[in-house]
């Protein structure tokens, strides 16, 4: 573990560690561009410079993102060789650069305005005529290059390689006749192109998508996890006018790392700003109204008293699975708490999973038993009096169409209204028909595949009349869902399920291994 | 003088294999191999001092030292014959003239570095090299000077030959190993050095042809010889370039020290149709201008560092008085702007940007204010980058400037003209 002064604080970092990151560690930010923790070393923008004074050598300006730090640097990132650096860097990477910012999607989020301002000179010498190169042309399914924009770090290029295993990017041309490209005639194809978007430090990749959508600044932003697959890649939902924008990943070690894949990405953009969204409750033979939800929901549960069959959702955040099971408790059917396991796509090595399962292992961990579907057939099948209550409409739509049973009530985490949509289904096979909120509207807690619990935070207003499985519940087992200072829902439901309890708010933005919570339990 | 380097130059063909033995080709190496250890030829060199020839001119003895003694796994050779600085035909002589005599060298540092592979990576443009080249191999593998027990030793060597494609960034060593693997021919950043992570990620020395073509003649009459040859820092003889309108252009091999006069005037007859010189260029493109009164400056490394230049690869570039300066600037940096491989951004953007200013001097639309602007450009690049190319692109302009600023003064357009600000293309 070297030693070494940055900026006359001392710290000690794990060998390895170059002088970006050792400069992070103590709140210095090193502008940088071609530099990204997740590629490898390209030393090339040469924007990264510092100061280094060495025992023994003349002080001198190096590239921090090549330098590994050794014992006894003494490094300084504000000295006047390296400030002056710096400004030339930036100069001769302005030089050419197209005035598109009134224009340019990255404007507000770019580091060549960002680092320009900070570091930059005020006045520009370039006289000649800007260089001109392809200003718009599309390179792949989602993703957008400006040949004049690009300032050549070829973090693109070094993305496709190494990550997405996909050497599909290259720079052809020498000099400054260099342009960022795809093979002749090619696109590229690959389930990670998004990030390209994110990872260009200027606007010279933009994402179709988001295209003159929205200024930057005026986007809102909430941390929530992609429900897409059981990674549960950390995600932030950006929205403008409670529309979702833009989806973009989260920076998270346990999981993630930097990236997400575009089924994640570009999907949450359609299921998330649906154009019918599933929105009133229905009692399907008379129209009732939202405020009647807890009586009708009451009176089912007691009706149906002792056969209540639960077919849980993946979707359900972790608090509503306990307080599902809570309320339905005395009520259940024998083995009553299942959920239909999602099936298996074929995945990729990297993040995507191909599994549709954000939540199933929350589920497991709260009691729900993972089942066939043909298994809760047969059930029916065998006894038809059992009362069907399905937080998946999707399932419940594929139970209706085969078993001609009826359900008791369909509350849909997925907006997919299969449970009175499907051509099949009859209308008067379900007593009560309960829009939930979608994933990006709520608030809870997730366990993704390898057990890290993670939180979700509402990106969006949900219409009027839709419910939240939590509230619901928690109104029938009159208890109040949270008051200030009163332990919250998150805190209770990891209680009850012998783990070591944290309030909603202490769970770290990069979420917390559930098997910690259980250490902690044994430890104490 | 006895000459070593260009014996055969005046020939038209390639020196064959039995030709080049009977001339005492690849006895030394069968001596050597036999009778030394690999640490003793890498003494012998170290203790000649042999520097490279290649432009840098660094020890080639101390080079050899940084390979691994005991190698796990393959280390390599690669011989840079790609030639491509302004100015600069000799590796080219030695190849078509003499392969043999560098087939020779190749063994004999193969065998000091403990390499059994010796990569040759052949400027794209240098057909008949490369034709030479491939005959010689064929010879000598023929005749067992090449491949598995080579003079009854356990030594074996395979020497493969590969074709650049036309980059002069490609002779940048680093360069020349990324396009030898196959990859964009960039210069990689450092450390990791070539005898660490060399070719295809093994520990590799990169020769120049001529600093190995050396070798031979050090191992077969000892370091003592040929530190008596030339300048005491850099030792040896030196195969000069000579271009431009002298009466005779060409390769000259002389010790190293000698002056740029005698080179111009003895050897190159002087300027043809009686042109006065108003500037040489001492080593390459890249080493920039001395002017006409620097002559009688010794051609070794350190005097030419004294002078604000280098040695680098010795060819000299004769510039008569009739050529304006600029326009002998713009062509470097020209070739310059068009060949940094355009990685770091301080040396794509300055060398285009300078020969851009450049061009507009030369077209009398220059500022008063560009004088500091290049000496900004060049402050910004040189030192800063992940290859010397800057250093490359701004001698030529600095130093033209320097010796020659009136000239430049005079491309500046004059306050009242209606075209001062010039906003046409470069
Ligand atoms: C831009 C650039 C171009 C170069 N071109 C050549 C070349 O064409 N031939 C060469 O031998 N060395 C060239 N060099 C020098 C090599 O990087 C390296 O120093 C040399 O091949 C080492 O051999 P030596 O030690 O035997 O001289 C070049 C260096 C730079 C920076
Ligand atoms: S397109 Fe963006 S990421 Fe790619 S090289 Fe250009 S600036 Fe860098
Ligand atoms: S300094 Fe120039 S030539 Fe050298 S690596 Fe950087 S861009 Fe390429
Ligand atoms: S970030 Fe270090 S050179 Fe680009």
């Amino acid at each position: 573990m070297p030693t070494l002064t940055i900026d006359g604080q001392s710290i000690e970092v794990p060998s390895g560690t170059n002088l970006i990151e050792a400069s992070r560690q103590i709140g210095v930010d090193v502008p940088h561009y071609c530099y990204h923790p997740a590629l490898s070393i390209a030393a090339s923008c040469r924007m990264c410079q510092v100061e280094l004074h060495q025992e023994g050598a003349p002080p001198r300006v190096v590239v921090a993102c090549q330098t590994e730090a050794a014992d006894g640097m003494t490094v300084s990132t504000d000295g006047a060789d390296c400030k002056q650096a710096r400004a030339a860097t930036l100069e001769f990477l302005l030089a050419n650069h197209p005035l598109d910012c009134p224009i340019c999607d990255k404007a507000g989020e770019c580091d060549l305005q960002n680092f320009s301002y900070w570091h930059g000179n005020a006045q520009g010498r370039f006289r000649e005529p800007k260089r001109e190169a392809i200003k718009r042309t599309s390179i792949g399914d989602h993703i957008l290059l400006d040949q004049e924009r690009c300032i050549l770090c070829t973090r693109c290029t070094r993305f496709m390689d190494e990550y997405a295993k996909a050497p599909q990017l290259v720079v052809a041309g020498r000099g400054d006749r260099n342009v960022i490209t795809t093979f002749p005639g090619e696109k590229i194809s690959s389930n990670y192109e998004g990030n390209l978007a994110d990872i260009c430090p200027v606007g010279a990749l933009t994402l179709e998508e988001f295209r003159f959508k929205s200024r930057v600044w005026d986007l809102t932003h909430q941390d929530s996890v992609c429900p897409s697959c059981d990674r549960g890649c950390s995600i932030r939902l950006e929205t403008k006018r409670n529309r979702l924008l833009r989806v973009r990943p989260r920076e998270n070690p346990n999981v993630n790392g930097h990236f997400m894949c575009d089924i994640g990405r570009f999907g949450l953009l359609e299921s998330c700003n649906p154009e019918h969204r599933v929105s009133s409750l229905r009692q399907l033979d008379d129209s009732s109204n939202a405020p009647n939800a807890v009586d009708l929901a009451r009176e089912l549960l007691v009706t149906h008293a002792g056969k209540w069959l639960i077919l849980a959702s993946s979707r359900m955040t972790l608090e509503e699975a306990v307080v599902v099971r809570d309320a339905f408790a005395p009520h259940l059917a024998p083995d009553g708490l299942v959920f239909i396991s999602a099936a298996e796509q074929p995945g990729d090595d990297i993040l995507y999973t191909g599994k549709q399962a954000a939540n199933e292992s929350g589920l497991r961990l709260a009691g729900y038993r993972e089942c066939t579907l043909g298994e809760v057939r047969e059930r029916v099948a065998a006894a038809p009096d059992t009362a069907l209550w399905s937080f998946d409409g999707d399932v419940a739509g594929q139970v209706l169409v085969q078993n001609r049973t009826r359900f008791a009530a369909i509350m849909d985490c997925w907006n997919s209204s299969h449970g009175q949509e499907h051509p099949d289904a009859r209308p008067h096979d379900v007593d009560l028909f309960l829009p939930a909120l979608l994933f990006s509207e709520k608030n809870g807690t997730w366990v993704n595949r390898d057990g890290v619990l993670q939180r979700l935070r509402a990106a969006q207003r949900a219409p009027v009349g839709t419910l939240s499985i939590a509230e619901l519940f928690a109104a029938i087992l009159d208890r109040p869902a949270s008051s200030p200072g009163c332990p919250d829902r998150t805190h209770h439901s990891l209680g009850t399920l012998g783990l070591n309890r944290l309030p909603l708010s202490q769970i770290p933005a990069t979420g917390i291994p559930i098997d910690s919570l259980r250490a902690e339990v044994a430890a104490s | 003088m006895e000459k070593y380097l260009s014996l055969h130059f005046e020939r038209s063909t390639p020196l064959g294999l039995e030709e080049a033995r009977a001339q005492g080709r690849y006895a030394t190496a069968e001596t050597v191999l036999r009778q030394k250890a690999p640490d003793e030829v890498i003494e012998e060199v170290k203790a000649a001092n042999l520097r490279g020839r290649g432009g840098a001119w660094f020890p080639a003895g101390v080079k050899w030292s940084f390979m691994p003694k005991e190698p796990q796994g393959p280390s390599y050779l690669v011989v840079n014959a790609d030639e491509g600085e302004p100015g600069t035909f000799k590796d080219r002589q030695l190849m078509e003239k003499n392969p043999h005599l560098l087939l020779e060298g190749i063994l004999l540092a193969s065998y000091a570095i403990r390499a059994h592979t010796a990569y040759l990576y052949i400027r794209g443009e240098y057909l008949a090299s490369y034709r030479a080249l491939v005959q010689a191999v064929k010879e000598a593998r023929e005749a067992r000077l090449l491949g598995p027990n080579l003079f009854g030793t356990d030594f074996h060597l395979e020497v493969v030959i590969h074709r650049g494609a036309g980059a002069y960034i490609c002779g940048e060593e680093t360069a020349l190993l990324n396009s030898l693997e196959g990859r964009r021919g960039e210069p990689r950043p450092k450390p990791p050095f070539p005898a660490v992570y060399g070719a295809f990620g093994r520990p590799t020395t990169v020769n120049n042809v001529e600093t190995l073509a050396n070798v031979p003649f050090i191992l077969e009459r000892g370091a003592r010889w040929f530190r008596d040859l030339g300048a005491p820092t850099a030792p040896g003889h030196l195969l000069f370039g000579l271009s431009g309108p002298v009466r005779r252009p060409g390769v000259y091999e002389l010790p190293t020290g000698t002056t740029a006069r005698e080179l111009v005037e003895e050897h190159g007859g002087g300027l043809i149709g009686g042109k006065a010189l108003k500037a040489f260029v001492p080593g390459g493109a890249s080493t920039g201008f001395l002017p006409a009164d620097a002559l009688d400056v010794e051609m070794d490394p350190e005097t030419l560092r004294e002078r604000g230049t280098m040695l680098g690869t010795g060819g000299i570039i004769v510039i008569p008085d009739d050529v304006r300066i600029v326009d002998a600037a713009r062509v470097f940096s020209r070739f310059f702007r068009h060949e940094t491989c355009g990685q770091c951004s301080p040396c794509r953007e300055g060398a285009a940007w300078s020969d851009r200013v450049l061009a507009r001097f030369a077209r009398g639309e220059g500022h008063r204010d560009d004088f500091d602007l290049i000496e900004d450009i060049a402050r910004g690049s040189t030192r800063r980058t992940i290859c010397v190319f800057p250093e490359a692109f701004a001698g030529p302009m600095l130093s033209a400037i320097r010796h020659f600023r009136d000239e430049f003064e005079s491309g500046v357009a004059a306050p009242d003209n209606p075209t001062s600000v010039a906003h046409q293309e470069a």
